[in-house]
């Protein structure tokens, strides 16, 4: 069955799905989204009752491959030490991401002029900072101007509170003399445009019963709809399809019933993930293009980049109650973000504050890390550990490699057929000696904070929710799968948006940039519209 | 992982053996705070889980069969009417005969009890869940932040 054409097709509701289609809606072009999964009912949240912190380990897991919804394709991560995790949605990752929402530095989009490694990107903060700062007021972002870490940047609300946990955590940088301060969070903490304000629930990265998350689905998307956007959900799309001129002319998708579909577009605009874009794009061959689509240059999967986590928890001598606040949202610290190559490695990493857990996570804990037997001692070991932990995570930089990728399983499919995502990862030398520095400056923050043990985990498998380098941005077009406004070199109106075109990594959650991206993208598309597809 | 298989529930004896493991895994607290694990109903909630995952009721349905024959060897009708040091020493041993027993058991356990109503009131918590009561924190104190403010700008331009 094919659809009516529509000038721009997006392709995923996500983080920079959405930023794009706010933006380019201001055109007055016909849009349409295609996003695989489905609105989130906020009211079937797992805060909502006392299995909540099961349901993260179930339902809403963070890999897919856990969670197995019926809008979930499965990811063979098997060959990489860390997992991917995503979400489909209309609001994609944004749904279950904490909100940590750190800007790259403007070193960040110069690493090989200024320390000699990968590239330098094709734009730079300069150019970015004003999409960052409408971003900020768009998705409602809490925090402190004045950081010294970061070019003057105004904050549209307050911080999120600290807490016990956070304040001793503070304590502990300020003790050393290292550098924190309070988190950029994607979070209302007062009520902002119709939205209720944080409520300190805790576990962020369930979904936001409150609606005080800033993803993007309370966001960007009903503004979009406002100004005439649609949204298809469970469309699952297969492939991009191109003409016999090989410029993109639609995509065919699967409805929720499995029955396929045409959709024809004029402008064909990829927001999947780092994971799905490359995915799709692979997915999509013809004659034209036989190694996938715009991969004629053999770049597409590949330069995969997560970012490394190791994991620091420390018990405290009293209850600090970190299961209060908001999850990854607190106290960040970028100390030692930028290179100094007397640490043994190049480029660097942000510490991210961790909150406690809740009751059953933290027995779970127990007793995986061996800290809560059964029996006669178990109320006295749960009692140390009840409500008196917290932590660090060490967000490390990772550099891009082009053994590190994504192509498609030859054997493992989603629900509807299309090759899975397969994923071959190996952690750099630079990232294991990164590593090591990390969790031995999260150990010694945490006992300058006062923890009388530690237990680290690193590198933490389960922190593959930063998707990023597979498709990326440069002005060559043998280096590079897209120009720097996200075009694709080999099919000029086929644009990649999300964390794909990433050149390098930095060592801070990706998504505000991300999104800045897409905005900065949609931008120059209606600034150059007249000859977008010269 | 789902199972489409739902199997019988465990019998009344069965049941009361387990109720009597589970106190022994999580007993209750010397001063009356924290409830044990078999008194708040969790034998119910495993009962219930097994039924759909024939892997783990195999393994605690050993366990169980286990104890109970440990108990006649010892003279008792069943698990319960052993005395309490008793029923410890015939967990340690059926543990140490089934290594998959207690593992399994444990997870579950620790998983439902800290859910429970009376749990969280022991750990000074209210029973319910986060949303929609929230939590409350004071608010970010900037006081806090007057050592970072004196240091010198800490990235590099580009």
């Amino acid at each position: 069955m094919a659809e009516e054409s529509v000038d721009v097709l997006i392709i995923g509701a996500g983080a920079a799905g959405a930023a794009f289609a706010w933006s380019l809606a201001e055109t007055k072009m016909n849009i349409l989204c295609l996003e695989q999964g489905d609105w989130m009912d906020p009211a079937q949240y797992p805060t909502a009752g006392l299995d909540w912190e099961l349901r993260g380990l179930g339902d809403f897991a963070l890999s897919p491959n856990t969670r197995g919804r019926p809008e979930d394709y499965p990811v063979n991560d098997s060959e990489s030490p860390i997992a991917a995790s995503m979400f489909n949605a209309v609001g994609g990752s944004t749904i279950l991401y904490a909100g940590h929402f750190p800007r790259l530095h403007p070193s960040d989009f110069r690493v090989r002029t200024l320390d000699g490694v990968a590239d330098d990107w094709p734009v730079d903060y300069a150019q970015l900072a004003p999409y960052y700062a409408e971003n900020d007021r768009m998705m409602g972002v809490a925090g402190l101007a004045g950081d010294p870490a970061y070019p003057p940047k105004e904050v549209p609300l307050p911080p999120v509170p600290l807490g016990k946990l956070g304040e001793r955590i503070a304590s502990g940088f300020n003790s050393l003399g290292w550098h924190w301060w309070p988190s950029d969070s994607a979070i209302a903490t007062r009520e902002y445009e119709g939205r209720a304000p944080c409520i300190n629930l805790g576990p962020c990265i369930t979904g936001c019963a409150q609606g005080a998350k800033s993803s993007t689905d309370v966001t960007y998307w009903p503004a979009a709809q406002r100004r005439g956007v649609r949204i298809a959900t469970r469309c699952r799309v297969r492939e991009i399809t191109v003409s016999a001129d090989g410029m993109a002319d639609g995509v065919i998708y699967y409805d929720v019933d499995g029955i396929e579909h045409r959709q024809r577009a004029e402008i064909v605009v990829v927001a999947c993930n780092g994971i799905g874009t490359p995915r799709l794009l692979l997915n999509s061959r013809s004659q034209h293009f036989p190694d996938g689509l715009a991969n004629r240059n053999g770049l597409v999967g590949k330069n995969l980049m997560f970012h490394p986590y190791g994991m620091v928890i420390g018990g405290f001598p009293e209850r600090v109650d970190g299961y209060k606040g908001p999850t990854g949202c607190g106290v960040m610290s970028q100390q030692f973000y930028e290179t100094d190559r007397a640490r043994g490695f190049v480029r660097g990493y942000s510490f991210e504050m961790m909150r406690g857990m809740g009751p059953v996570s933290t027995a779970l804990w127990g007793m995986m890390a061996g800290r809560l037997p059964w029996g006669e001692g178990h109320h006295a070991a749960y009692a140390d550990v009840w409500a008196r932990t917290g932590g660090v995570l060490a967000i490390c930089e990772d550099l891009p490699e082009p053994h590190n990728r994504v192509t498609l399983d030859p054997t493992l499919t989603d629900s509807n057929g299309i090759p899975a995502p397969r994923i071959q990862y190996r952690l750099s030398e630079n990232s294991r000696q990164m590593l090591e520095h990390g969790v031995a400056r999260g150990v010694e923050v945490l006992e300058a904070a006062g923890a009388e043990w530690t237990r680290v985990e690193s590198p933490l498998r389960v922190a593959g929710w930063h998707l990023m380098g597979t498709a990326r941005m440069g002005t060559d077009p043998q280096r590079s799968v897209v120009n720097e406004w996200g075009r694709c070199h080999e099919v000029r109106n086929l644009f990649v948006i999300d964390g794909s075109i990433f050149v390098t990594a930095g060592a801070v959650n990706p998504t505000c940039t991300i999104q800045a991206l897409a905005l900065y993208i949609a931008d120059t598309m209606k600034k150059k519209l007249a000859n977008l597809f010269d | 992982m789902s199972q489409t298989n739902v199997v019988a529930g465990f019998s009344g004896d069965e049941l009361r053996t387990l109720t009597c493991v589970l106190d022994l895994l999580i007993p209750p607290s010397g001063d009356g705070r924290m409830p044990g694990a078999g008194e708040v109903g969790i034998g119910a909630r495993i009962d219930q889980l097994t039924q759909r995952d024939p892997g783990l009721r195999a393994v605690v349905a050993a366990g169980v069969a286990a104890l109970d024959a440990h108990a006649r060897a010892a003279g008792a009708s069943v698990f319960a009417a052993l005395a309490g040091d008793a029923r410890l020493a015939a967990l340690h041993e059926v543990a140490a005969a089934q290594p998959g027993f207690v593992p399994s058991l444990i997870f579950h356990t620790y998983a439902g009890y800290y859910q429970e109503g009376r749990v969280l009131q022991g750990l000074g918590l209210e029973a319910r869940p986060p949303f929609p009561a929230g939590h409350q924190l004071d608010p970010f104190d900037a006081a806090l932040l007057d050592p970072v403010r004196r240091r010198a700008k800490l990235y590099r331009d580009a």
